[in-house]
């Protein structure tokens, strides 16, 4: 009998493959559309008050549809939210939100050093991403979602991150090479 | 037979998926994004680990082995990766026999400990316990090993008595690429593995390893060879795949053969495989679903002695409910059925041969939030049945205070068994009347009562724990003198009870981003005494060998980019009751990677003597000898 509900276990959990719901990836989306609340960019004045924020996934997209969902409807002052699935690394320099997924992890300084010293707040949850130079990192810590934040890098690329989100998170520095 | 509890199982499952989907994901991401930066980073997401990560809050004594202790402690094998855990008792009795055992009662056929990897339990119904020799996995694909000291048993179960070890392997997403080992030496005369990682479409990952090694023999006491020389080798997969944003769906599996050297004529041969499936489906931001099942089939011949094959099949049901802002509920069920077939020989005998047993679990856990989250309490039970001793509940209580954001004080009430295995009622020796050694027919289960209390204080770079606990036991095993004073026959029963007390103290500080130290330090006594009216005089001699007291001291530094050196001493003081003296050893290892993609090590094993015993009565004893190996690893 221990087939059967096996077998019934794993037969119906093979049919169940659909329903878009998140979690871990739900958290994060909420926090990158929070993000844009907290980080003043030092961009060019010039710029239409209009003009849509730009939030980039730059690699394989673990979000789905939860953060188009997320940010739906919403508005920064009266810019609106648009994601962007970016298929290369040129394609970054619209963006003001740069999300490097993990597929990316090996590249993470190759990219990087594409973006740098752009107003783009650069966040991954990779390894190390802090560390590497990226500004903000998820750390997955005890089933919740940490922040890493390396100031330097935002400095040196006129992102402005406010004391708000920096209370929350740990602040790193890039090790000296 | 189609239990109650199987179809309640099978109707629990299936309401919940049937839970209506999209309107609720619209409306958990709305009350997302109402929450406040702090409310935020307090969610709790539900990872794709059926049970892990979970423990991790809960208020015991818990160490984390990290992949990067694990790669420059230079083990290069499950046992010796424990060696980093100090509140285990881990000695190495030959070449392949290790005794593991946490808050004491260790030898090599120790019962009170719960060993998973990848949420399987590894473990043998013939003596409840752990064979190391075929515990193995490619040590760098390790994402961390947990090991709680203390009883795990309402959420992990029967066995879980003084701790549970909980080795979890890397989500194949991390480990992409061709990745090369190779090296050798005097004592591991040589090991090489090969792991291919890729993908399958954009959202399923896979790897594929595969690895071999030959491990030298120790010392007899003569200073001779022993008969243990070994070599094993083993592959496996592990497939990834994030069907959608909430199913995530894991396929992992191993296959093992090996060949041990013995006294007696012949070699030990050893084969086995496994397959595990895993399901995660998170249900909202609150709740969170995971089903896992298992199939674990393996074999042991030891010529002149016994031989074995066991298939184990096991399915996890588990689900999280933050039900109520101030309660977190976990509530799961488990079915288990082993089909035990042993082969005798002349000298001993299990009788049945072949058994077929099952286990029914059921738990549920409270996680109740008070005082604005600073004080939690937990309540939570186990009800397992078993076909030996029928239902055994396994209840504990935890509280948890967090009076300032770096200091958390803990204690804990806890009930745990450990049931009977096949050694305890079904062992003869020899195979025929008149038996020197029976099994005890009406054997029960062994219980335990444990009180403990600790305190985790963080200051900056420096982390310090102390756990400290005393336990109570009832119904230990004993061996019954039938016709005392005459030593045999014997028979097994439960005539025995004692007690265990002691402290874990750990510290570790980082001095520099470069250089971190650590320190553990174990005190540990237990006590076993005979019941009114036993006739056993061993006094937990067969039940327990632990020494008093044990430090460890490692260092971790790294040198520039390029360089890294490693350190590990350890002393253990004496096990008096196998006159093994005490002793002290060091580990080492020096890395260097010239380039990201290679890495070169060399390391040292118990480098501070020629040889020496870590187990075992003067006769019976082995000496383990100094090591040293060479190993290169690239990563393409």
């Amino acid at each position: 009998m221990a087939f059967l509900t096996l077998v019934t276990v794993l037969t119906s959990a093979l049919l169940l493959v659909q329903s878009p719901r998140a979690s871990e990836y739900q958290v994060k989306a909420v926090f990158l559309f929070n993000f844009a609340q907290f980080v003043d960019w030092r961009s060019p004045p010039a710029q239409d008050p209009r003009a849509p924020l730009l939030i980039g996934i730059l690699g394989d997209d673990p979000f789905g549809a939860i953060l188009d969902e997320t940010v739906r409807g919403e508005r920064l002052g009266e810019r609106p939210f648009e994601i962007r699935r970016l298929r290369q690394l040129r394609d970054i320099e619209a963006c003001n939100i740069l999300f490097i997924s993990r597929s990316e992890n090996e590249r993470v300084e190759q990219i990087l050093a594409a973006v740098q010293n752009r107003p783009i707040l650069t966040v991954s949850d990779g390894d190390d991403f802090a560390k590497r130079g990226g500004m903000i990192q998820f750390v997955n810590d005890k089933n919740r979602i940490r922040l890493r934040i390396n100031v330097e890098a935002a400095q040196a690329a006129n992102v402005t991150i406010s004391s708000k989100l920096l209370r929350v998170a740990e602040i790193v520095r890039t090790p000296p090479r | 037979m189609t239990s109650p509890r199987s179809l309640f199982l099978i109707l629990a499952t299936t309401v919940v998926w049937a839970l209506p989907a999209r309107a609720q994901q619209r409306d958990s991401v709305e009350a997302l994004k109402r929450l406040s930066l702090d409310q935020l980073m307090n969610v709790e997401v539900m990872s794709v680990a059926l049970r892990p990560q979970r423990l991790f809050e809960t208020p015991s004594a818990i160490q984390v082995i990290t992949q990067d202790d694990i790669r420059r402690s230079g083990a290069t094998s499950l046992p010796e990766a424990l060696r980093l855990a100090s509140n285990l008792q881990v000695a190495q009795v030959d070449a392949r026999q290790w005794a593991i055992s946490a808050r004491g009662f260790n030898s090599t056929t120790a019962n009170k400990l719960l060993v998973l990897i990848d949420g399987r339990t590894v473990y043998t119904p013939l003596f409840s316990g752990v064979f190391w020799d075929v515990q193995d996995v490619l040590l760098s694909d390790v994402d961390r090993i947990e090991v709680i000291s203390g009883p795990g048993a309402t959420l992990w179960g029967a066995n879980a008595v003084n701790g549970v070890i909980n080795v979890i392997t890397k989500d194949a997403k991390e480990t992409g690429g061709l990745q090369v080992t190779g090296g050798g030496g005097n004592e591991l005369r040589g090991l090489g593995s090969a792991r291919y990682g890729g993908g399958l479409g954009a959202h399923a990952k896979y790897r594929i390893y595969g690895k071999a090694f030959s491990r030298d023999p120790t010392l007899r006491p003569n200073g001779q060879d022993a008969p243990d020389g070994w070599h094993m080798g083993q592959g496996g997969f592990r497939l990834d795949w994030d069907a959608s944003a909430s199913n995530r769906l894991s396929l992992l599996g191993d296959w093992y053969d090996g060949r041990i050297a013995q006294a007696n004529p012949g070699h030990i041969g050893v084969s086995g495989g496994n397959l595990t499936a895993k399901w995660a489906h998170p249900l909202s931001a609150k709740s969170d679903l995971a089903v896992q099942a298992y199939y674990d089939r393996t074999h042991r011949d030891i010529p002149g002695t016994f031989g074995e094959d066991l298939d184990i099949y096991d399915v996890d049901v588990q689900q999280r409910a933050a039900v109520h802002p101030r309660h977190d509920v976990v509530w799961g069920v488990g079915y288990r059925l082993i089909n035990d077939r042993v082969v005798n020989t002349d000298s001993l005998a299990f009788l049945p041969p072949h058994v077929a047993r099952q286990w029914f679990t059921a738990f549920a856990q409270d996680e109740i939030a008070l005082a604005s989250d600073r004080l939690h309490v937990t309540l939570g039970t186990k009800i397992e049945h078993n076909d030996y001793t029928g239902f055994e509940i396994q209840p504990s209580g935890r509280v948890n205070w967090t009076f300032s954001p770096s200091r958390t004080l803990w204690a804990a009430v806890s009930r745990a068994v450990r049931t009977p295995s096949r050694i305890d009622r079904e062992l003869f020796v020899p195979a025929t009347p008149s038996y020197f050694l029976a099994g005890g027919p009406d054997f029960r289960s062994e219980n335990e009562l444990a009180y403990e209390l600790g305190y985790r204080h963080q200051q900056g770079a420096l982390v310090l724990a102390l756990a400290s606990f005393y336990n109570r036991y009832h119904g230990l095993r004993s061996l019954e003198q039938v016709n005392p004073p005459n030593p045999t026959p014997i028979v097994i029963a439960n005539g025995q009870h004692g007690e265990s007390y002691g402290a874990e103290a750990t510290a570790s500080y980082r001095i520099t981003d470069d250089w971190q130290v650590r320190a553990g330090y174990t005190e540990l006594r237990v006590h076993i005494w005979p019941n009114p009216g036993s006739t056993d005089r061993s006094r937990g001699t067969a039940e327990s060998h632990t020494p008093d007291r044990q430090l460890s001291l490692r260092s971790s530094l790294r040198l520039g980019t390029q360089w890294s050196l490693d350190g590990g001493f350890r002393y253990l003081s004496e096990i008096a009751n196998q006159q093994l003296p005490a002793y002290a050893e060091l580990d080492a290892r020096v890395g260097w990677q010239p380039v990201a993609a290679l890495e070169v090590s060399l390391a040292g094993r118990n480098l501070l003597h020629a040889h020496h015993a870590e187990f075992g009565t003067p006769a019976a004893r082995r000496g383990i000898q100094r090591g040293v190996y060479g190993m290169a690893q690239w990563h393409f």
